[in-house]
């Protein structure tokens, strides 16, 4: 029973280069690059410099901005939801920029920022940002007074009460918020190196397209994302392993 | 203790005024765009290269009024159209599929083990990555855009939705059979209601996503629309339209995010009753 | 109405003639084996409990003792490993509109309003009858909240509401797993009346868990206790106290014989229970 649910469902992922197979060799969709000439394609890009290149940038600059954004957005996070006077004067400016999706911002980094290179990192960082902050104002706002209270009573004092009580309290929900802040970093890191141009995996993906190599979008995509994935369960193992306690919900 | 008193207590009781809170947030607000005029006016960084508040909302002012945007004489409204028919149409699409894929796959192993572990390899992919593939396999340049919209939307609501499924109490099964309820009346009356509130989870955070790919998808493959309207200014450094672009695109956020919320309320109105 | 309800329900309507009371529980060599392939957790070994028609029994027995399996067992919630159960002397295979189940913490759909949910049963089954929830809520108490939402209401009062859930489905067996256990005393109290006046008038089988020895006496006809894991029949208390049963009843001599006996069968158990945890760890 066990092992045909495990062959079924390895037959739905088998599926999907078969379909894909299929679909180039009946000629259903036209213009479809074929897995053989992705995966010459791939091994031609595998000893080049460039492309090894292309996935260090782009993992380099989605780790540091994620880095800093949850850096930056969790002591935020954690003083708005427990301070309605510095949420009161922080939080509106932060709500007016939230809509604005980051990758609208790269013509403003670009003109702003003194190195293009920053101006990618900036929307990534955006991308991580917003969600982290969410998460973490919703999980330090929803942790029970009677704890906080208990803290009090047994002499903590407001930081101590916020690095014992209300940060760990909050711990899962920033996960929660660090799990969709990684895909929207990725998100926006792609369409900024699209857009920007330069180097990165979106631009590698991209100029394959104007410079007409069809066959490298599909290895651009899939290298993009493995690396996505990857990043996710970076996250996901970091937040098992910093909780312990309490298993957090793969979302 | 609320932190009022905090507040009261550590500055010595009532010896500062606190402004009501209505003002502290208008003062967040003012704070914001004087921000953002003394750094164009220092110059700090490259802001001198950016436009200021004040030209700004002149500019916005005048965009709203009907003055066509950089050369190509569409108006803001065109614009706007064009970007938001797009989020309307990919969420329609992505809505009426990934809502019964969603309960499907949580409802049903074997739909789940034949169907999920094909759609999680695509999952990992940002959907702005599907944009040249897109433009390269769909026959008109809006379908392709669309299409990748569409896919942003698709994957957080398949994912809550099953999700919700998946933590649906089974007591709550047993009580409706208990009833009486075979299978369909189970669906429809425990499993789908239960589920609503991820299901609404799911379309917000379609809609943000939404947002995002249709912006970086005029902005690459340009064309009409917001997204496209930021970048072209740009280009022509028109830096006061590149900042109404940014400033439409967050009100059409904004329109959008509050627009679901409410349907999900209304939708999802047991759970807030208290 | 679903086909599980009918496949078990056909008998007794074709087969033998109708017996005049219904509701009869007979449990025969029940063993319940979680996770059978990996930890074979043995919840209930080997257990026989036959419970009459319109009869009250409670179940005492110390925490993790497989109680709630068995009541899931007769729900049709969990196929037994070995043995059955039969119901009116047919096999349980499924949940059936005939055994109404009230849970621990309550199972109010909170999505539908208390009349919605009230009237759930009966529109999955006959049909809903225009008054019947009404009424059924006026009795528990519960006029006025027909609109609200299960949220909207306190902990007795869910309660109370699940109970309506259940009658007004008429159930001949009802299935009541701690329902009790997280109200105050006094709603408690006020509960218990509600639930032996109902039981007296409409009579309905009633299969009560508790861990409340008091409670078991007071409101049964017998008390089964049960042994640590994996569970058995470890003692049936007769209850011989006169009905109707008033709070006072449990100053009389008699009630603190039947409850020293059960609590020192119970200490025993829970004494065994511990030890077993320990040697597991
Ligand atoms: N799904 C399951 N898988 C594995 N073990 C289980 C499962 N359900 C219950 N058990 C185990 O079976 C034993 C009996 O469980 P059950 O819930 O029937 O006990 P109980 O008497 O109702 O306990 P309590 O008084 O705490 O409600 C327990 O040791 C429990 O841990
Ligand atoms: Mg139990």
């Amino acid at each position: 029973m066990e092992t045909r649910r495990r062959l079924v469902r390895a037959g739905s992922v088998l599926a999907v280069p078969i379909l894909w197979f299929l679909l180039t060799r009946l000629g259903i969709v036209a213009g479809l690059p074929t897995p053989t000439a992705v995966a010459s394609s791939f091994l031609e890009e595998f000893y080049r410099q460039d492309f090894w290149l292309s996935v260090a940038r782009s993992t380099v600059r989605v780790l540091v901005s994620f880095v800093v954004a949850a850096a930056v957005a969790i002591p935020l996070g954690l003083l708005i939801g427990r301070y309605t006077v510095f949420a009161d004067l922080t939080f509106p400016a932060l709500e007016m920029l939230r809509p604005i999706p980051p990758i609208a911002w790269i013509p403003f980094t670009i003109l702003v920022l003194p190195a293009s290179e920053l101006s990618i990192m900036f929307i990534t960082f955006l991308g991580a940002f917003f969600p982290i902050l969410l998460n973490t104002i919703q999980g330090a706002r929803g942790v029970e007074v009677e704890f906080s209270r208990a803290a009090q009573s047994l002499g903590a004092g407001s930081f101590q009460t916020f690095r014992h009580v209300i940060y760990p309290s909050a711990l899962p929900a920033i996960h929660a918020g660090m799990i969709v802040g990684m895909g929207l970093a990725w998100v926006n890191l792609i369409a900024g190196e699209m857009v920007a141009g330069g180097t990165g995996l979106g631009f590698l993906t991209w100029s394959a397209y104007t410079s007409g190599s069809y066959p490298t979008i599909i290895v651009g995509i899939i290298t993009i994302g493995v690396l996505g994935a990857l990043s996710s369960a970076l996250v996901r193992l970091f937040a098992n392993w910093q909780i312990g306690w309490r298993e957090v919900e793969s979302a | 203790m609320s932190t009022v008193e905090q507040v009261k207590r550590r500055f010595g009781a009532g010896t500062v005024p606190l402004l009501t809170k209505r003002l502290r947030q208008a003062l967040s607000v003012v704070l914001f765009f004087a921000l953002w005029a003394v750094l164009v006016r220092l110059e700090v960084l490259g802001f001198g290269r950016f436009v200021g508040p004040v030209p700004a909302l002149s500019t916005f002012v005048s965009a709203l009024l009907g003055a066509p945007m950089t050369g190509s004489g569409a108006t803001i409204y065109q614009h706007a159209a064009f970007s938001a028919m797009r989020v309307v149409v990919a969420m329609v699409l992505a809505t009426a599929t990934a809502i019964p894929l969603g309960l499907l796959i949580g409802a049903n192993r074997r739909w789940e083990d034949a169907l999920f572990p094909a759609l999680e390899v695509f999952r990992p992919v940002p959907p702005v990555a599907w944009v040249p593939i897109a433009l390269l396999l769909l026959p008109t340049f809006r379908s392709g855009v669309l299409f990748v919209v569409f896919v942003g939307a698709f994957f957080p609501i398949l994912v809550n939705t099953i999700e919700g499924v998946d933590t649906v109490d089974e007591e709550y099964l047993r009580a409706a059979e208990s009833l009486g309820a075979d299978s369909r009346e189970v669906f429809r009356h425990v499993i789908f209601p239960a589920t609503l509130p991820s299901i609404v989870t799911g379309v917000s955070t379609g809609v943000g996503l939404a947002w995002i790919t249709v912006v970086a998808a005029e902005m690459i493959a340009g064309g009409i629309g917001i997204g496209y309207i930021i970048f072209q200014a740009y280009r022509l450094l028109q830096t006061d339209v590149v900042a109404v672009g940014m400033i439409a695109i967050g009100v059409l956020g904004y329109a959008s995010a509050a627009l679901v919320y409410r349907i999900g309320n209304r939708l999802t109105e047991w759970q807030t009753i208290d | 109405m679903s086909n599980q309800t009918q496949t078990t329900r056909e008998p007794t309507m074709e087969g033998e003639p109708t017996p005049e009371k219904t509701g009869a529980i007979d449990i025969e060599n029940l063993t319940k084996v979680y996770d059978p392939e990996g930890e074979r957790v043995v919840a209930v070994d080997d257990m026989d409990l036959q419970i009459g028609a319109e009869e009250f029994v409670a179940l005492l027995g110390p925490s993790g003792c497989g109680k709630s399996t068995v009541m899931n067992c007769i729900a049709g919630y969990l196929e037994p490993t070995e043995g059955e159960v039969l119901v009116d002397g047919n096999r349980v295979s499924g949940p059936d509109p005939k055994r109404g189940v009230v849970f621990q913490d309550n199972r109010l759909f909170p999505w539908k309003t208390i009349q919605e949910n009230v009237e759930f049963g009966p529109q999955m089954n006959d049909g809903v009858e225009e008054g019947r929830a009404r009424s059924i809520l006026d009795e528990m108490g519960l006029d006025g909240f027909e609109d609200a939402y299960p949220s909207g209401l306190s902990g007795g009062m869910q309660q109370r509401a699940e109970l309506a859930r259940l009658l007004a489905n008429d159930p001949d067996i009802m299935l009541m797993d701690e329902p009790f256990s997280a109200l105050d005393a006094l709603t408690k109290e006020i509960m218990q009346k509600k639930l032996i006046e109902v039981w007296e008038r409409d009579n309905r089988t009633v299969l009560f868990i508790t861990h409340d020895v008091e409670e078991a006496i007071l409101l049964a006809d017998r008390v089964v206790v049960m042994t640590a894991r994996p569970g058995q029949v470890k003692d049936v208390i007769d209850v011989d106290l006169d009905r109707p049963r008033d709070p006072e009843v449990v100053t009389t001599d008699r009630f603190t014989e039947l409850r020293e006996r059960a609590l020192s069968v119970i200490r025993e158990e829970a004494q065994r229970a511990l030890e077993q945890e320990e040697g597991e760890v």
